[in-house]
Formats: structure tokens, sequence, C-alpha cells
């Protein structure tokens, strides 16, 4: 591919810069040096904040070299887009660590942006220009600090605070929603599948910056309370949650009984003196004015179900009353994705759920029961979006065996071999290269597979056969795929996305990214097609990036059936039509070349989905994008730089166990993160 | 307020306020809205020298047009009516056709895609902040100051549901910097919304409840951190939100506006866009909101077109797919005109809708966006939009080419057709002498 490796981890400063002056021509013409004397005298530190940088901003370093960007595994991260000034000025004398200060012209941070040094971006910033300039004003400065303050910039510039979402309430997801009704109803109706539904963030519907509450949504909880508070009283006290027999509609301590009994469930922790008070006040005045107690208990549970501390999962930490049965909370909704249950309320009640061990302990016993298996497929099935798997469609005209049954059959596959993964404890590094797939009748038709002895059996792929792991499923092969043709560049997306954890930057604004169409002049296969982003520097610095790993894939159509050549079909125009120039459409088979590779990872060229699986599964970026992603499933948020050193943690974790999926997330719940074991103040 | 002063007690509907107070929401007088036997809304008003309400809809609708069959060549009152526009002929007096405003904002580099930069752009004026919008929408800015008093400040209605689900792209009304108001887009949920019929009983009753929810969030004062606080405070206001919209609407209403069956084919969205409309104009009419926001397919939406023939692919991939061919663009242009047709079945609505000397009509503006001008290439320069209604001076029947930007465009509406006090608006810097 070309490019450089640097890996980062393995890396020091030093030997860094060594390599990157060992790589620099030996001539350099810099026409513009910053002198010293007045000129440089100038050049304090509020320089970069106000003039370089508003370039880089410019340049869009930050694209690449964000937080998630493709560059997000070299030493250079941008700070967040609203990060307060002191944190861009930390940044920018942080970058004295891509700095020579013996030969500032040899400095990595003038080198990459302007491509003096071959840099996977491109040349951000043009040579000679006066950002360039500005560029090595900075340069300059930094050049000139001293060695203490050049240790004090490193050191700063590591342990800067990330300005990243702190907040710690979680609305319940719809999900957890329905499923905490059923538990604490035994309602069975899954409410909130009517409610607005819930977007996508980060790439899952639970991540709390999502989770806002317009007055659409406000209004569906309060007329889905109303009806389940209606629907459990109707007829007397269906499910017992009035734990005593009134002696009347004003009946004092059965009163207490009920509010406490039920208040703990529904706010998943005891209630205190006062909250009790207020809904005592609202059960009488209601069970008073009818003469029915019962109907004061429903009141109170249309109430409750309104309650920001039911809808919501309000935390104050070790340090606040309540900080066991906010680790249930944790636990439950986690591994579960419902409330806690009665075992859970007690193991809270009883404090025994305060040190990592005792977490541990009730997270094994939590996996072993079926609840998890959903909560897990629920995290599955947004990493890899499988609702646009379910709604994608395909021209009928070329795919005929597509519908959405096999789009549903397509899902099952993954889910089976996950769960054959997560729950048999294999290598869960498998996911992405097992010579063995799910599969029903259909998919086994589309494999070209002997039929299945029952649906969604295991069967074994030939050993000639470039199927293997998630990339050899229909699923992936799927849901990266044009209507009417496979779109390597969604496929290089998916895989930088979603195994990578990688955003690739879209097409700069205004930029036309339509292929020049296919005619009969001149049948082109898509990678012949797809050249044309290489001709444009503006596209050729991401489609590098993300093209070349889609080709490989090119043996494999729009609905992951293989083909030997690339079948081309063009259908004639309209215009063709009527004027009697084409009449029917013209099939071409063309041959296609799957050689394919992941630029940034070494050794990795492939040319069969399995092959990539290979690759993958034993890539260190690769299995820390497993960990990040179900951290940001179980956390509701993305990972900041703070999280690093759980990240770092959890990973070696998995590692360790040889990529058990279940340790991973028994680490993951037993991790201080999780467990918000660190006291936070309130601001 | 002075028109409700003046009504008698009995003409009111009881509404809950902020904070229990009553206060009294903007339902209007029965004998002002029926007919004598109450069963269509009044021919004209009773209510003598009063006011009648500006309305404001924006219409939106995802990823653009195809600009050669859309904009027409001439500009000027004497325009040649193009193949996309062709349903705007009965009502071409009624309209000015607007091209060539800029949308800046979209083209800040920061997080997302072109679709994501050009909705956050074209609602706020804003750049896409990698979650939502940069700010609150158009819509939000005209509701914050005329729709205070209105039992709703503002609805939103949507009908195409398919999109690749992210907010950006679900939501065209934005409350603030990353708060979607989503759509309604089931037709007998909205109903329920606006016409459901509640006793005085259920009223007190819920009021209750409310009160409940308010004085249990009280208790958490001082133990949040900042950013759960501003969420909590999000919630309570939309609490307080549904606590001013909950009313008990005499039955009277629901003999003028008819819940739509359930049934049907729920993904008939010319169907469902013409019963969306229907309520959204009966919402209006009756005096419950004075501004709606109506979103007909999402950003980057996939819609699919089985009743125009075109079954292949999904709305976003026709505009970049075939573009090139004849036929594609022909399909283009079935789809933009269905989008104008929709557009205008509004307008007839309106117009059927008597009020005052006139029509409800009379008292709205209109403004139709697009997420793109040309589509295949995300073009947000040069937008090709519709302003129409018979409020304030609008100018009509005209084609115009303007120079501007779309923020010029919602200053001007805001200011000039609205009187209302809105000081900027982001990319807003001179009047559009154009349009008024």
């Amino acid at each position: 591919m070309g490019l450089l490796y640097l890996d980062p981890s393995s890396m020091t400063v030093k030997n860094f810069l060594a390599l990157a002056v060992l790589c620099a021509p030996a001539a350099l013409l810099l026409t513009v040096w910053p002198a010293g004397g007045v000129e440089a005298a100038r050049i304090d530190n509020d320089f970069f904040a106000e003039k370089l940088y508003p370039v880089l901003d410019q340049a869009q370093c930050r694209l690449c070299h964000g937080e998630k960007g493709v560059a997000s595994t070299t030493r250079l991260e941008f700070p967040n887009e609203d990060a307060p000034p002191a944190q861009i000025m930390q940044f920018g004398l942080g970058l004295a660590k891509f700095i020579d200060p013996l030969n500032p012209q040899n400095s990595l941070l003038f080198r990459k942006p302007t491509n003096r040094e071959q840099h996977t971006g491109g040349e951000r910033i043009k040579r000679g220009s006066d950002e360039e300039k500005i560029l090595l004003s900075w340069i300059g400065r930094l050049s000139e600090l001293s060695t203490e303050e050049r240790s004090a910039a490193l050191a700063s510039s590591l342990t800067h605070k990330d300005s990243a979402y702190d907040g710690v309430m979680r609305r319940l997801t719809h999900s957890q929603y329905n499923n905490t009704l059923r538990d604490l109803l035994g309602d069975q109706t899954r409410p909130a599948n009517h409610f607005p539904p819930e977007d996508y963030m980060h790439g899952f519907k639970n991540q709390a910056e999502g989770q806002s509450v317009p007055p659409l949504l406000a209004e569906a909880y309060g007329a889905a309370a109303e009806k389940l508070a209606r629907n459990t009283f109707r007829g007397g006290d269906r499910n017992n949650l009035v734990p005593c027999t009134p002696a009347s509609a004003n009946d004092a301590a059965c009163r207490a009984k009920f509010l406490r009994g039920f208040g703990q469930r529904a706010f998943r922790r005891p209630l205190a003196d006062e909250e009790i008070a207020q809904y005592d006040a609202l059960f009488q005045r209601e069970a008073n004015e009818n003469g029915d107690f019962l109907r004061g208990a429903q009141i109170v549970v249309e109430a409750m179900l309104q309650s920001p501390h039911f809808l919501f999962r309000m935390e104050r930490g070790p340090d606040g009353p309540w900080y066991s049965y906010e680790t249930t909370s944790r636990l439950s909704y986690f591994l579960w994705d419902t409330m806690p249950d009665d075992r859970l309320f007690a193991l809270a009640e009883a404090g025994n759920l305060a040190t990592p061990e005792q977490v541990e302990e009730t997270t094994r016993t939590m996996l072993d029961d079926p609840r998890s298996r959903k909560s897990m497929e629920e995290f599955l099935g947004q990493w890899l979006r499988f609702d646009r798997v379910l709604s994608t469609i395909r021209d009928r005209r070329l795919y005929r065996a597509f519908s959405s049954e096999l789009a549903a059959a397509m899902t099952e596959e993954t889910k089976r071999l996950f769960s054959h993964l997560v729950w048999d404890d294999g290598n869960f590094m498998d996911f992405l290269k097992a010579d063995y797939g799910f599969v029903s009748t259909d998919l086994a038709e589309l494999y070209e597979l002997p039929e299945p002895d029952e649906q969604f059996a295991r069967v074994d792929f030939p050993a000639d056969s470039g199927r293997g792991g998630v990339f050899g499923e229909a699923m992936f092969l799927t849901v990266t795929s044009k209507p009417s043709d496979t779109s390597p560049t969604e496929r290089g997306l998916y895989v930088r996305e979603h195994f990578l954890c990688q955003d690739v930057p879209p097409p700069p604004p205004g930029l036309n990214t339509s292929l020049p169409p296919v005619t009969d002049e001149k049948p082109m296969t898509n990678r012949e097609r797809l050249s044309v982003h290489l001709n444009n520097e503006s596209c050729a610095s991401c489609h590098r990036l993300i093209d070349p790993i889609g080709f490989g894939f090119e043996h494999y159509d729009a609905i992951g059936r293989y083909r030997d050549k690339h079948n081309l079909t063009i259908y004639p125009t309209r215009d063709e039509t009527m004027k009697g120039l084409k009449k029917e459409e013209t099939k071409y088979e063309l041959p296609i070349d799957a050689s394919a590779g992941v630029t940034g990872i070494r050794d990795s060229s492939f040319s069969t989905p399995k092959e990539l699986g290979e690759v993958l599964a034993k890539e260190p970026s690769c299995q820390k994008c497993i960990v990040r992603q179900i951290f940001r499933y179980a956390m509701g948020r993305q990972e900041s730089a703070e999280d690093r050193a759980t990240i770092e943690r959890l990973y070696a974790d998995f590692r360790d166990s040889g990529f058990r999926f279940r340790e991973l997330i028994i680490s993951l719940a037993t991790s201080e993160v999780f467990r918000g074991a660190q006291s936070h103040a309130t601001p | 307020m002075q028109l409700r002063n003046s009504l008698s007690r009995r003409s009111l509907l009881r509404g809950l306020g902020v904070a229990g107070a009553a206060v009294r929401v903007g339902l209007p007088a029965l004998d002002a809205m029926f007919n004598s036997s109450g069963n269509a809304y009044a021919a004209t008003s009773r209510l003598g020298s009063a006011p009648i309400e500006s309305r404001f809809v924006l219409w939106f609708n995802g990823n653009g047009i195809i600009e050669r069959f859309w904009i027409p060549r001439e500009t000027g009152a004497d325009y040649q009516i193009t193949p996309c526009l062709t349903p705007l002929a009965p009502h071409r007096k009624d309209v000015h056709i607007i091209t060539g405003l800029d949308s800046p904002a979209a083209r800040l580099p920061g997080p997302g895609n072109d679709h994501h930069r050009s909705m956050s752009a074209l609602m706020s004026g804003t750049s896409f902040t990698g979650r939502g919008s940069g700010g609150p929408s158009v819509d939000q800015v005209i509701a914050n100051k005329i729709g205070r008093d209105s039992r709703f400040r503002s609805i939103q209605v949507g009908v195409c549901q398919e999109s690749f689900g992210e907010s950006v792209q679900r939501n065209m009304s934005w409350a603030d910097r990353d708060r979607p108001l989503p759509p309604e887009m089931i037709p007998q949920r909205l109903f329920d919304r606006l016409f459901g019929t509640k006793d005085e009983h259920w009223i007190d009753r819920k009021k209750s409840v409310l009160d409940a929810v308010r004085d249990d969030a009280s208790t958490l004062e001082g133990q949040l951190g900042q950013h759960d606080k501003a969420r909590l405070d999000e919630y309570l206001s939309s609490v307080r939100d549904v606590e001013r919209s909950i009313a008990s609407l005499p039955p009277e209403y629901s003999e003028v506006v008819e819940r739509p069956s359930e049934g049907g084919d729920l993904k008939d969205w010319p169907r469902i866009a013409k019963l969306q409309t229907d309520l959204m104009v009966h919402a209006m009419a009756s005096g419950q909101t004075r501004v709606a926001s109506y979103m007909l397919t999402k950003c980057q939406g996939l819609s699919r077109f089985p009743w125009l023939g075109h079954t292949a692919w999904r709305h976003h991939e026709y505009t970049h797919g075939d573009v090139e061919t004849a036929s594609g663009q022909r399909i283009l242009r079935d789809i933009n005109r269905w989008h104008v047709e929709e557009f205008a079945y509004l307008i007839a609505k309106l117009k059927s809708m008597p009020e005052g000397d006139g029509t409800l009509f009379d008292n709205t503006c209109l403004t139709y966006v697009h997420e793109h001008a040309e589509a295949n290439a995300h073009k947000n320069s040069g937008l090709s939009l519709i302003v129409a209604g018979g409020l304030g001076g609008l100018k009509t029947g005209l084609h115009s080419r303007v120079t501007g930007t779309i923020g010029d465009l919602y200053l001007t509406i805001a200011r000039e057709i609205f009187k209302t006090d809105v000081e900027t608006f982001p990319t807003a810097g001179k009047k559009l002498a154009e349009i008024v």
C-alpha cells in the first residue's frame, strides 16, 4: 500500500523522529523560515489558538486525526470541536512531540501535512502558502522550548481532560421500557413500540447524548402510563401489586406498604420519606374521592411511570445513599435489558455488590440467565445495523432470490454464529474467520451448500471456499451493497467503521460524488469504475483507505452469492427504447480482480472474505475495536480520552482469556468505570 | 389576548396551565368556530373586529430536485410552468417560485455527509453538530414568537418513514441545538392528539398526576451535575408543554374532523400525506396551533414509489443512479412532481376553509423547501423553493431569481410577514425585497 507503517504503541518519540529523519530527503528547500528576533518574539502561546488552529481546522485535520478518525491510531489526535480554549492551548504545546528541536525542518509536524513525507491525507497545507508560514512559525516556537517546558507540554497533553459527555443520567431505551413494564406490571403489550422511534448515534440507539425527551415523547409516556395503570387495575389487583388487603379505601397501613413496595420496584431503590409523603397525598385524594383503595393505587402507578426517577436512571455514585442499588440497575439493564429482579434487589439491600468480586459473581450468574442472550443480541443487531439489512431492497430484475424473508435469515445466521461463540465460550475472533456457518435452506442454496439437516444448523464450508466469518455472510455482503450491484466503497467503509472503530470523513462539501455511468461503449468492473477516485487528490486521500478493502469481496454479489465473473447488465434507457436504438438489455461478463488490502495494517493483502477475517482476527486494533463497541453499548456513550486505561485493561483481559466474549463482559461489568466506582463530585 | 377575554366563559375550553394555574390556552370559541348546526366551521368569523391569527407552515422534502424539469426558464409573472410544477397551475397566482438562494452553512467544514450538513443548514442556518442541527429551526424561531398562546406552540407532521435512521435525517424541526422535535407520522395518533375528546374529570385527574410528577422532580434540585440537570430540564419543559396542551375538546370537533380509519395501507404515502395534511389544516383552522412543519420525505430519504411505477430502487438511490440517462431523469421528474402535487393539495385544502372574509389560505404563509437544489450533486447553492399564501403582502404569481441566503428569506418572513421582533437568523444579512 506504500504507507509508512507506524505502530504508535511500540515506538518512542525518539525513534519515531529518527525514523522520520531517515525517511526525509536530504535536501530541503525552505523558502521561508521565521527568523529570530522581532518576528519570533511575537509568537507566544496564543499564536497557536489564534493563528494556526484555524488553519488546521480549515485543512480538516480533525476529520482523520479526531477521536474516532481513520488516523486515530497514529499519535496525533485533535481535541473535539467544542474543546475549551485551555485544551486547545495544551494541544498546541503538545504538538512538541512531533518536533525535531535540533532540526525543525525535519519535524513531522512540518513534513506530514505538507505531504513532504508521505501522508495518507495528502497535501493538506499547500507548500509555499501563507498557511505553511503560520505552521512554520509555530514549529519555530516549539523548537525553542526549553527541555523543562517541552516535557511539561508533553506531559500535560497526555492527561488532557476530554470535554466529552460527563453525565450519568440515562433514559430507559424503548426496549428497556417495554421489558421493564413487563417485569413491573406483567404487561405484554410493548407500548414503546408506538413511541417516536429512537435515533442512532455513535452507532447505537442507547447513547445518552441522543436520548432527548421532546414533548411528543413526554406525551407518549403520559398516555402509556395512563393506559398501563388502568389495565393493571381493571377488574381488581390482578398482578398483586398491593401486598395487603385494605380494610377501607383509606387504609393507611396498607397504603404505606404499597407505596414502599411498588415505589422501590419502580424507582429501583427505596423511596425517601419525603417522596412517600408526596405520593401518599396523591393516593389519598384519589382513593377518597372514589371510595376505592385501588383507584388510589392506580393513580400512583400512573404518576410514578412518568417520574424522572422511573424514566431515567438517576445516579448519585458511591457517595450517594443508593450506590448498591445503582450498581444493580447498571448490571440489570446492561446484561438483561430490564429492571432488576427480587434476587438482585436483595443483594443491593444487603450491600453485597460493593466489591469487584461480588459484582463478578453476580455477573456470572446473570449471564447464565436466558435474558442475557436477548440483551447481547440487541447489542449485535445495533452494532452491525440489522435494521438496515431488514429494510434493504434489491432490483428484482437482477436478484430474484432476494426477499424480506431472506434478509431475516441473513441476520439470523449472524446471530447464530455470534451466540455460538459467546455462549459456548469460543474464541470470539473466530467471528471474523470461522470456517463454518449456520444456514437455512435458502441460505444454503445461495451459498451453494448442501441442504442443512435443520434450519440454521451448523455446516462446514468447503476447504476451497472463500467464505468464512462475518465478512463471508450474506448479511454483511448485502447491507453494504446497492440495489443493483455491490459497492466496494460501502464494504470498505463498513469494515473501517464497525470493525476498526474508525470514522472515514465524508466527501468534502459540494463535491459531485457520482461515478460515471457504465455504458455499452465501455463496460467496466467496479474496480475500473472506482479508479476515478484516485484521479482527484481530494477523493483519493480517503478512498485509498476504503475502496481497496472492498475490492476483496468482489466475487460476492449484492446478496452475497458467489460470482466468478462480474455480470454486468445494461438496460436500454427509455430514450433508446423509444427511438428503437436498443431493444434488449446487454450483458457482459468481466473478469474480477479481487486483490485487496487494508492501508495501515501490515501484511494485510487478501482476496477473499475469509482471508480478511484472518488478517483482522489477529489485528490488535480490530480486537480493541470490539472492546470499544461493547463499551459504548454498555456505557451509553463514546469512550473518551480518560477511558483509555480502562479500554486497555479490558482489552488485556479479553486477550488473556483467549478472546472469550463472556470474560470481556465480566471484565467490563467489574470495571471501575462501569460500576461508577470513582466518586464524582457534582459541579 | 384581548380576543379571548372578550369571549364568554362558556365558549372557552378548559385547559391546564403551567404550574397548575388555569391558563386559557388558545382554543377558539365554539360559536365562532362552527355553524349553527355545529357540524362545520363557520363561514365567517363572528368575532367582530378581532384580528384573525396568522399561520406558518414549513414544508420539507428530502434529497433534492432535478433542476432542468423544475426551474422555470423565464422569470416574472409570465414564466412557463415546468413539468415538476404543473400541479401548481391552478394556484399559480398564489405561489412565488424562488430560485437562487444560497445555504452557505452547508459548506462549512465539519462532521457529517452532505445530507447531514445541508439539512442542518437548511433548517437552522447552522452547521451540523455531528448529532443534530446546530440551532433552532426557523419554524421554532417563529413559533416561539407567535405560538405561545396556542394549545400547541407548534406541531410536527410527517409522512414517509424510510430513512437511514439518524436524528438529523428523521427530524426537520429543532427546538434548539441537538434537540429534535420528531414528527407524528401516524394519522390516527395525530388525530387523537389534536381532536381526542376527553371529559372534565379526566382533565382534573391528569392535572393531579402531572403535579405529582413535577413535585417529584423538584426533589432532585441541587443533586444533579450540569449535563443531567439540562436533560432533566428538557424533560420537565416537555411535561409543561404536554400540560398546556391538555384540554377537552367538545364533541363538535369530531363532527367536523373525522378520525382516520384504522387499517389501509400504512405505506401508501400519497394517502397518508393527504390524511396528514387534512389534520394539520384542521388543527390550524380550529386555532390549536399557528405553526406547523410538514416532512413529506426524510432527509436522504429512502422512500419507494410503487404508485409512480418506480420500484427498482429507492428515493436516494434514484437521485444518484442513472441520473445521466433520460429515463433516470424522468424518474426524478415524476418523484419531484409528486412532491409538488402533495403541496398543491395542501394549498387547495387551505383554500377550502373559509375564514373571515376569505379563506385560511389568505392567513397563511407556506414555505416549501428541498434538502438540496440538484439532488445528484448535493447542491446547496441556488436552492429552489416556493413561498405561498395570502398573508401580509407576500408577492405571488411570480418566478424570481433571488440573490441572498436562506437565512435572509427566513428573517424576512419572520419580520415582515409575521411582524415579529426576531432580530437575526444565522446567515441572514438583508431583507429580501423580492418576496414581500
